[in-house]
């Protein structure tokens, strides 16, 4: 089966004695060219179920398969390799490297896996002339508008042909003209692209993007819309 | 490379100063290296050209010339081992020497007395080789030039009669910091001893003998033959008085230096490092390995060393062109290139603190949780 699946997941953290159920027998299921949004309260456990999903955290117990491959049984290392492979993320404007003009932020996930042909620099400059970013290959992050910065991280997402893409809080820093530039980019993207996506936010407005939405409270996963 | 470079391209003020860090090091650990080299040429220069494998001392002698008294009728009997390829006879005395003038400056000289035509002669620069037939004449170390001494002038030797004549002049042999007289050793003879019951009673005593013996068993000789000891090259110049001593100083400031240095530049990129552990969060939650980070880090350092040290080479020769001529600096390419990789091997092994940092870091960070 293609897409995304999640079954029965719970991440429990232990801290001293105590320990605190982040994600209690969380399921859910992305296809391919379904925009999926989680939403709900702070500390509820919607990050946590990101890093799950992304392969930066292991889960207490259950599954997580991306394209019929279970990446909860996969060694650290080999997790690296999957998410450059798999995984793309749009993480906060705070994430692009300050050193590394746009062209070059794409351009570095493919050093990540090797050489870097004349292929990889058109495709770098198509996606980010798509995006709107035609006339600012060459800047730097700091000569950015927020919302241009996001646009570059979601031109990263897709450099790598990922299957998945997954986005915490991606408008948090963007007024909310820019936000829905963004979040309306990453929804044609992925209906183009035809990924399974999963956008975690705190703006109810974002959500007429979405195909499905998800609520989280207190770790527990359940379908809104 | 990728990311090594354009970061040093966007923090140039920043990678400039620890670049000119490592420059100072290098510098000081060059300038350093040539002066320790400049003063061991200077006091063992001769023994060191020696075109020999061992030396033989008289027993207990500890591998000092002056300590040492033994007859020149034992090369006859370290020949007869048949390891041994030759030996010849080698002294060596101090003392001064002027025209003869009056209120003239003396100069100090050693006066090493050798056998004319053996293999330890040097070859001459400029006049005749040492001829068996002049007793009195010498070879002189060229430096005597800038004292006024010419070919053929006869020179007297401070308290005693004896008059040298200088044959030929030879390049770069010093021997206790002072310049080489080389003398035919029966003449160094009458000089070294020429106080009653100075030579101990030996007959044609001279201070050691020197053997070209690449194959030589040393412990075998000394038991063959009584009353010796014999050591290999190397050992008779640590013997000369001064050297360990001299080499030794140096050596440890060189060592210090180093040490600090590896701190130093330890310290700088491990700070950069934490630094930049968001960034590198960041490029772990996108998929980069460790090994991709520590490339670019490793990388980093390597490029600034590399051109931190060629600068403090460029720096080195610079200012050897502006040290007065007499200053015993004596810049070795071999030792060059020696201390320009260890610095470079050293700031690498130091740049390893903040590789080991980097598999610390959580790509985690990368989400922007608030801990
Ligand atoms: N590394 C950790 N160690 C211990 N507890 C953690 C850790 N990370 C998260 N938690 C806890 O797990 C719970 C879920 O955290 P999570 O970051 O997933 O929430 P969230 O829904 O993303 O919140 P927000 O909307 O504020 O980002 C919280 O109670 C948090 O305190
Ligand atoms: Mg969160």
């Amino acid at each position: 089966m293609n897409g995304l699946q999640i079954k029965n997941v719970t991440k429990n953290y232990k801290e001293g004695n105590s320990s605190i159920t982040a994600l209690n027998n969380a399921s859910m299921e992305v296809k391919p060219g379904e925009f999926v949004a989680i939403v709900g309260p702070s500390g509820s456990g919607k990050s946590t179920l990101l890093s799950v999903v992304g392969a930066l955290l292991k889960p207490t117990s259950g599954t997580v398969s991306i394209n019929d491959k279970e990446i909860t049984k996969l060694s650290s290392k080999a997790l690296s390799k999957f998410r450059l492979q798999e995984i793309g993320f749009i993480l906060q404007s705070s994430n692009l490297i300050p050193y590394l003009n746009v062209t070059d932020q794409l351009i570095l996930v493919k050093k990540m896996t090797g050489k870097v042909t004349k292929e990889d620099q058109e495709k770098a400059k198509k996606l980010l002339t798509e995006l709107g970013l035609g006339g600012k290959l060459k800047k730097y992050p700091n000569e950015l508008s927020g919302g241009e910065r996001q646009r570059v991280a979601i031109a990263r997402s897709l450099m790598n042909d990922s299957n998945v893409i997954l986005a915490d809080e991606p408008t948090a820093s963007l007024d909310s003209k820019r936000a829905h530039e963004v979040v309306k980019l990453i929804a044609d993207e992925v209906k183009k692209r035809n990924k399974a996506a999963i956008m975690v936010t705190h703006d109810e407005r974002m959500l007429t993007y979405c195909d499905k939405v998800y609520k989280m409270e207190d770790g527990i996963l359940t379908l809104q819309k | 490379m990728f990311l090594a470079l354009k970061e040093l391209k966007h923090a140039k003020l920043r990678y400039t100063l620890m670049s000119i860090i490592i420059v100072l090091i290098a510098w000081l650990v060059f300038i350093l290296s040539g002066l320790g080299n400049g003063l061991s040429t200077l006091s063992a220069a001769a023994v060191k050209n020696l075109d020999a494998d061992y030396v033989v001392y008289e027993d207990g002698a500890k591998a000092t010339f002056s300590k040492s008294l033994i007859s020149n009728s034992l090369v006859d009997d370290i020949k007869k081992n048949k390891d041994v390829k030759d030996a010849t006879p080698f002294g060596a005395a101090m003392a001064a020497i002027s025209h003869g003038k009056k209120d003239e400056e003396k100069t100090d000289i050693a006066v090493l007395g050798i056998k004319p035509g053996e293999f330890i002669e040097p070859k001459v620069v400029e006049g005749k080789q040492l001829d068996p037939d002049i007793k009195n004449g010498v070879l002189a170390n060229d430096t005597l030039k800038d004292k006024g001494y010419k070919i053929g002038d006869e020179v007297q030797v401070d308290s005693s009669t004896i008059k040298l004549k200088i044959v030929g002049f030879v390049e770069g042999e010093t021997y206790n910091h002072l310049p080489v007289l080389f003398s035919n050793v029966d003449q160094w003879r009458d000089y070294a001893f020429a106080a009653p019951g100075s030579n101990n009673g030996i007959k044609d005593v001279v201070n050691a003998i020197v053997l070209q013996a690449p194959d030589l068993d040393p412990a075998q000789l000394d038991k063959s033959i009584n009353g010796i000891e014999t050591v290999t090259k190397s050992a008779a110049i640590n013997g000369m008085p001064g050297y360990m001593e001299e080499n030794g100083t140096i050596l440890m400031m060189l060592a210090f230096l180093i040490v600090i240095s590896a701190f130093v530049i330890a310290v700088f990129f491990y700070v950069i490092t934490i630094q930049k552990t968001q960034q590198f969060g960041v490029m772990k939650a996108i998929g980069a390995s460790n090994g991709f980070i520590t490339k670019a880090i490793v990388s980093q350092v390597f490029v600034l060393s590399v051109v931190g040290i060629l600068i403090g080479v460029a720096l080195t020769y610079l200012t050897a062109l502006v040290f007065p001529e007499n200053m015993p600096f004596n810049l070795d390419a071999k030792l060059v290139v020696l201390y320009g990789i260890a610095l470079l091997v050293i700031s690498l092994l130091s740049s390893l603190i903040s590789v080991r940092q980097i598999a610390k870091i959580d790509p985690l960070t990368a989400l922007g949780r608030v801990e």
